[in-house]
């Protein structure tokens, strides 16, 4: 409710936005006084009545012993008590030969109560109908004539006008004349000042249902219990009827005057909280009023309830809808809202109607239809359609709001996979390199050491060359196993960085070069897939490449080529050669090499390794020419298997 | 390589050794003999102080695990006392955690106590000429610590923010096992200043230096230049 996000561009400069202000002032007070003027011309139609020869307009009137000639409508002076009630008299003429036809007797409108007599036979008495005598509805009222009371020629008909206060007696003009004639008229009064508010009624029933449940679900919006509890006082109100005189029950009588008071203010209140105002200690001034009327019906008389109505309650309803006039229009013109707008109109129409009745109450308009009550109505289809369009636009929201979330609630997961995913990547390294640097120290510390002992011991005493050898190559093969553990992130070149150090150190002793190319500038491919294993065949397979130079080729110059090749299906594949400028040897058919035995062990390890990885070797070997030498052609899958099994 | 042992032996360079282990000790005094080092050897730390008292060698060779002690407090002592001299340690698998360890206090390379005679004289050799050794694993683990990760990685701590965005392309190089001459044509510099740039590295990656140390004390607020 208090939603500033409705406030319209907060952030203009103070000019601009004080010309939108009085522009969008002018526009509202514009369609206000349009309004206000479909009201007046709507009141100012008088509602069609019977055929006029059956109105009955001049009378005789009997007045504390007075008897003067009077035309209706006619006000009659204010009076607090019921007895010796003025009296009004005529004739009227029923033509010969409609004895046939009912004839009746049309009242549209009086105040209070009236008793008809037709040649001296009581055929009317409002009081027995409570609806009838409240002077707040525009109850109207007929009576078929008996017709064995009625003649032919002139008949005779008085009517006794029972007045109590506050408001002056009134007598609309009369019909008599056949009941068919008369009775359409009637049923459209009936239709428009009974059977209206009744639905109207209704309508606040429900309201008051509906407001009460929001209220109860949303507590923190008092605007709608207070509404709730308006709509409630107005349905008590138009339902409950009392007998009238002082009968035990009448002191209910005294709520139900005093609710026009506590109404109008409650719904006051309800205006002020909806328009974002902050109720305040003072706000029980509102209530003074609807609570004085209750207190004097409770401790004092009718007629002082009466007395007190026009000071207390009248002006009260037109001060509620003043204000409410104000804090709507300042409220629809500040947030640009429809429920705003819509409750603004409904004021707006009230009070029209309500400055109507007080003219017809002062006598200032010729007739008396109270419209007040049922402009009330205005006010109820603006709650109404007000409420149902916040709750169609908080659907709305919630709607884009559902959305917004779905969207981001996708957005976040699939974040969250993503930083699942890494984070699961980054705890297998970490553990990795955490196991790495357990397993370096424990072979640093141990096995390493002893082999250097070892290797310096086979130095100092000569003819254990092999014991050196042996031991060197163990401290190779640590430095290769404590690599291979090294997360390189799938790309090989970093494993084969450590193998070129060590493949150096080798082959300087012997001096043999290495001829170390990169042929392209990346070197391999990145495999996200590769795994320690992978690492460590690749790199003994290339150590046998080496290891055979060394010891069979008698090689001058080992060259690696480091490059990556666009296969045939279009995918990148890494690819390393070894190629030696040795002696070369005899390949037989199956692929074995034809020398020695221990060669052919090697060889077939290396085929071994590569089969494992999925990769694929090709060797080629010349005895002499030109190509002598022996080559190792290394193709790497282009996507290393997951496990040794899945391999060929 | 061979014509090493033929060097000049007019400006004998002296060399402090100190490893605990006697057969790996005689070793490598023996390579550095004959290539025409003149060597103090020594097996304790004690032992290694009482020759650095004598006055400062031109290069500081030492072990890190020593029975009286660790290698990395000689190595910032000497650092400290004597900062024109050279130190490398001697490390068995040229592991990152020990050889880190030691350029973070002032070591400026590593040699492997398995190494072939000649390749312990070259790489003295070279370090006396400015060129810090420095391995695929050494430079692979330096610039792993590049990367900013949340979770430290296990290991030694490194300060490697002050490294140039080239400095890390040097080591990205030699991770991959590029020579440094494909290194200075991919990075377009010359060939000579790569081994330059590696020995800025390692002291930079020296973080008890006496520079560091007045740094330090400016930051804290504690001198006010």
């Amino acid at each position: 409710m208090n939603d500033h996000a409705d406030d319209a561009q907060p952030d203009l400069p103070g000019r601009e936005r004080r010309r939108l202000q009085s522009s969008r002032l002018i526009q509202y007070l514009l369609l206000q006084a349009v309004i206000a003027g479909a009201c007046v011309v709507a009141l100012l139609q008088s509602l069609p009545g019977p055929p006029a020869q059956y109105r009955m307009s001049a009378l005789q009137l009997t007045d504390a012993g007075i008897e003067r000639a009077v035309t209706l409508p006619y006000f009659s002076p204010r009076r607090d008590a019921m007895n010796d009630p003025p009296r009004f008299s005529g004739q009227f003429v029923r033509p010969a030969g409609e004895a046939t036809r009912p004839w009746s007797v049309f009242l549209p409108r009086f105040t209070n109560g009236v008793e008809v007599t037709v040649n001296d036979v009581v055929i009317l008495d409002s009081r027995r109908d409570p609806a009838a005598n409240r002077p707040d509805r525009n109850t109207p009222a007929i009576a078929v004539i008996p017709a064995s009371v009625l003649r032919d020629g002139d008949n005779v008909i008085s009517i006794r006008l029972f007045i109590w206060g506050p408001i002056t007696g009134f007598l609309d003009r009369i019909w008599v004349g056949p009941d068919e004639l008369l009775r359409p008229s009637y049923d459209l009064r009936t239709l428009v000042f009974v059977t209206l508010p009744v639905v109207f009624s209704s309508w606040q029933a429900i309201l008051a249902v509906i407001l009460g449940i929001m209220w109860v679900m949303r507590r923190h919006e008092p605007a709608y219990g207070v509404l709730a509890a308006a709509m409630a006082v107005g349905v008590g109100q138009a339902f409950l009827q009392t007998p009238m005189g002082e009968t035990p029950f009448s002191k209910l009588n005294v709520i139900l005057i005093s609710s026009a008071p506590i109404e109008s203010a409650l719904v006051l209140t309800f205006a002020l909280l909806f328009s974002g105002w902050k109720w305040q200690r003072y706000g029980w001034i509102l209530f003074i009023p609807g609570v004085l009327l209750a207190l004097a019906g409770l401790f004092g008389n009718q007629a002082m309830v009466r007395a007190l109505f026009l000071i207390l309650a009248v002006p009260m309803v037109g001060i509620s809808l003043v204000i409410m006039a104000i804090v709507t229009a300042r409220s629809a013109l500040k947030r640009q809202n429809v429920a705003g707008l819509l409750l603004g109109c409904a004021v707006t129409i009230m009070l029209t109607c309500w400055i109507a009745d007080l003219l017809s109450v002062f006598q200032m308009t010729p007739n008396r239809i109270f419209t007040a009550r049922l402009s009330y109505s205005a006010m109820l289809v603006a709650i109404g359609a007000g409420l149902t369009w916040r709750f169609a636009r908080a659907l709305n929201q919630v709607d884009g709001f559902a959305g917004r979330l779905v969207t981001q609630v996708r957005e976040a997961e699939e974040k969250l996979k993503a930083s699942f995913a890494r984070e699961e990547e980054r705890a297998r390294a970490a553990a990795l390199a955490r196991e790495r640097t357990r397993l370096m120290r424990d072979l640093h510390d141990g096995l390493g050491g002893q082999l250097v002992s070892i290797v310096a011991l086979s130095e100092r005493g000569n003819g254990s060359a092999g014991i050196g050898d042996a031991a060197r190559a163990a401290l190779k093969d640590l430095r290769l196993v404590i690599d291979s553990m090294d997360d390189i992130g799938g790309d090989l070149m970093l494993a084969l960085g450590s193998w070129r150090e060590r493949a150096m150190a080798q082959l300087r002793p012997h001096d043999i070069a290495l001829d170390w190319r990169a042929v392209t500038p990346q070197g391999l491919p990145v495999h996200p897939e590769l795994r320690p294993w992978h690492v460590i065949q690749i790199v003994r397979l290339l150590d046998e490449a080496v290891t055979n130079a060394v010891k069979h080729a008698n090689a001058k110059r080992i060259t690696v080529r480091i490059e990556t090749l666009a296969g045939a299906d279009g995918l990148e594949r890494g690819c390393i050669t070894v190629e030696d400028d040795g002696k070369g040897f005899e390949i037989t058919s199956d692929g074995a090499a034809a020398g020695a035995i221990k060669a052919a062990r090697g060889l077939r390890n290396m085929r071994s390794r590569a089969a494992r990885c999925g990769a694929e070797l090709v060797l080629s070997s010349c005895a002499q020419g030109a190509d002598q030498g022996t080559r190792v052609k290394l193709t790497l899958p282009h996507r290393f298997p997951d496990s040794e099994g899945a391999a060929g | 390589m061979n014509s090493l042992s033929e060097a000049p032996k007019a400006e004998a360079i002296t060399v402090v050794l100190l490893e605990d282990d006697a057969p790996t000790l005689w070793r490598l005094q023996d390579a550095l003999t004959k290539a025409g080092y003149q060597v103090k050897a020594a097996g304790t730390l004690a032992e290694a102080r009482a020759c650095l008292a004598q006055g400062a060698p031109k290069v500081l060779l030492t072990d890190l695990q020593l029975p009286d002690g660790h290698g990395v407090d000689l190595i910032r002592e000497t650092r400290r006392r004597f900062p024109d001299t050279e130190i490398m340690v001697i490390s068995i698998l040229g592991d990152e955690e020990s050889v880190i360890s030691a350029i973070t206090v002032g070591a400026t390379g590593y040699l492997l106590k398995d190494a072939f005679p000649t390749d312990i004289a070259a790489t003295v050799r070279d370090l006396v000429a400015g060129h810090s050794p420095i391995s695929a694993s050494i430079a692979r683990f330096i610039v792993r610590r590049t990367q900013s990760t949340p979770e430290p990685p296990p290991g030694p701590a490194l300060n490697t923010t002050k490294l140039t965005p080239r400095e890390i392309d040097i080591l990205w190089g030699i991770a991959k096992g590029f020579s440094y001459a494909e290194i200075a044509s991919h990075l377009g510099l010359s060939r000579q200043t790569v081994p330059g740039h590696i020995k800025n590295i390692y002291r930079k990656l020296e973080v008890h230096t006496r520079g560091e140390a007045v740094f330090e004390a400016v930051q804290q607020g504690l001198i006010k230049l």
